[in-house]
């Protein structure tokens, strides 16, 4: 039967080295399928008559290197993968947002100095049509920063479907859950999936409220009972007598999502269906 | 193994994780390490220079590190990219260390750098971790010895740990002789250390 090894192929007409350049050897491993059935493990001897080595320092000298090469590219291609640019993608479109506010705040009252017409009323105008009112109303610098805060805010909604479609890659569990944008949202507060994972449900379900919880643990004010996770329909559109259940059922269904994320890094649909059920079942009023 | 009074200890260079030294030797903590305190409790096999040694679940390599100290060659075996990167620290120091990056549940993906073994230890925390061990029986050397750290809240944290024990040595006893069983108390909680050989 044929094996083939780190080394080379070994077979009962005997073995063809694949040469002694770690790169090049981890390369041919990486791509090396392996049926168990029929394997048998190497022995370093044959590897020594094949010509890899001369000694067994060598021999082991050699695997290590290629070993150790393989694990460098496995490492770097897990962290290019997963969760460290959703953090920066996340952490941008928030940046974007406060710019986009502050921009939008300046340009309305900029405008109304110049165009007394422009009365309090326009300021409830959703920002797109106000936005488009001021290009078009202004001249010269206005009008120019009013269509650059449109372009803006289309790169931000953009970017806004990237998050959320590199979320459900990175985050399956947690994203089905509350969706790709506010589990994007957790991660960059807790700092990384490896955080988040370690975090307990109670610790997620006030993440982003801060202020508050600390202003509680203080002393007097009442405790926060959501954070970020708030931004979930199914916790801001509940009656207020029972948000705070639901807040914590689905913070602690997502400490579990989480967990899942990091150490599986693949959707679950049995605990998916399960949790979903649960979390509706606490927003049904008692 | 080597012992200075009652404590465990392992010739090698030390400063791997902050350890101890004691007369030249690094002090090999059973609290932090199950293989010490199966070692300090009475039990396991002993480590020789000529054996090659399969360690499934190495993480961070500190314990890997003192098992290195005294066998011929060890294969690490780990999963995550994080721990992996500490354990290639280690290795980069100790040359008798073959770090593999793969999962120890799925062999195929390691087995093409495998040698026969005399020991395989394995610590993963995983709920099939009989499972995993019977995979792995195919770079066992008849005779070779298996030490499987059984986490039991790994494999059900609901049920008791004692009825756990009880369903990995029937499994275990499919392949495997199994020679030792003990809990690791005080040292560490719900663990079991089962001691294996292979029928020659």
């Amino acid at each position: 039967m044929l094996q083939r090894y780190w080394f080379g192929d070994v077979d009962e007409q005997g073995c063809r080295a694949a040469g002694t350049d770690p790169a090049a050897l981890a390369e041919r491993a990486a791509a090396l399928r392996t049926g168990m059935e029929s394997y048998v493990p190497i022995d370093w001897e044959v590897a020594r008559d094949c010509g890899v080595a001369r000694t067994r320092e060598e021999y082991v000298d050699l695997l290590r290197a290629v070993c150790i090469t393989l694990a460098r590219e496995k490492i770097a291609v897990s962290y290019r993968a997963r969760d460290v640019e959703l953090l920066q993608m996340v952490r941008m479109l928030d940046e974007l947002d406060n710019v986009i506010n502050l921009l939008s705040e300046r340009s309305a009252e900029w405008y109304q100095v110049t165009t007394p017409s422009f009365s309090r009323k326009y300021r409830s105008l959703p920002a797109k049509k106000m936005l488009d009112l001021v290009r078009r109303g202004a001249r010269g610098g206005l009008s120019d920063v009013a269509g650059d805060i449109e372009r803006l805010a289309g790169t931000r909604s953009r970017l806004m479907r990237e998050v959320s479609a590199r979320a459900d890659e990175v985050l399956p569990n947690t994203s089905a859950l509350i969706g790709g944008l506010v589990a994007a949202r957790l991660l960059s507060r807790a700092g990384g999936l490896s955080a988040l994972a370690r975090m307990p449900g109670s610790a997620i379900q006030v993440l982003g409220s801060e202020r508050a919880l600390f202003s509680h643990l203080r002393g007097g004010t009442p405790p926060p009972k959501h954070g970020i996770i708030f931004q979930h329909r199914r916790v801001h559109n509940a009656p207020r007598e029972v948000r705070g259940r639901v807040a914590r059922v689905l913070a602690a269904k997502l400490a579990i999502a989480a967990r899942l994320d990091y150490y599986r890094g693949e959707a679950v649909p049995e605990f998916i269906r399960d949790a979903q059920e649960k979390i509706d079942g606490a927003g049904v009023a008692a | 193994m080597i012992r200075l009074g009652n404590v465990l200890v392992s010739p090698g260079e030390g400063g791997v994780y902050g350890e101890r030294t004691l007369d030249g030797y690094r002090v090999w903590d059973p609290y932090r390490s199950k293989l010490a305190a199966l070692y300090t409790l009475g039990g396991g096999v002993d480590l020789t220079p000529d054996m090659r040694v399969l360690y499934l679940g190495a993480a961070n390599g500190t314990t890997v590190s003192h098992v290195a100290d005294y066998a011929g060659t060890v294969y690490a075996v780990e999963f995550a990219p994080r721990p992996m990167q500490d354990l290639l620290e280690v290795a980069r120091r100790r040359k008798k260390i073959v770090p593999i990056m793969a999962d120890a549940g799925r062999p195929e993906e390691y087995a093409p750098f495998m040698e026969a073994v005399d020991l395989i230890y394995q610590d993963v925390a995983q709920p099939d971790q009989v499972g995993i061990a019977e995979r792995n029986l195919v770079f066992l050397k008849p005779g070779g010895h298996f030490i499987l750290m059984l986490k039991t809240r790994s494999v059900d944290v609901r049920r008791d740990p004692v009825e756990v024990l009880g369903e990995a040595l029937a499994g275990l006893g499919r392949r495997l002789d199994v020679v030792d069983v003990r809990w690791l108390e005080p040292y560490h909680h719900d663990h079991a250390a089962i001691v294996c050989s292979r029928r020659g």
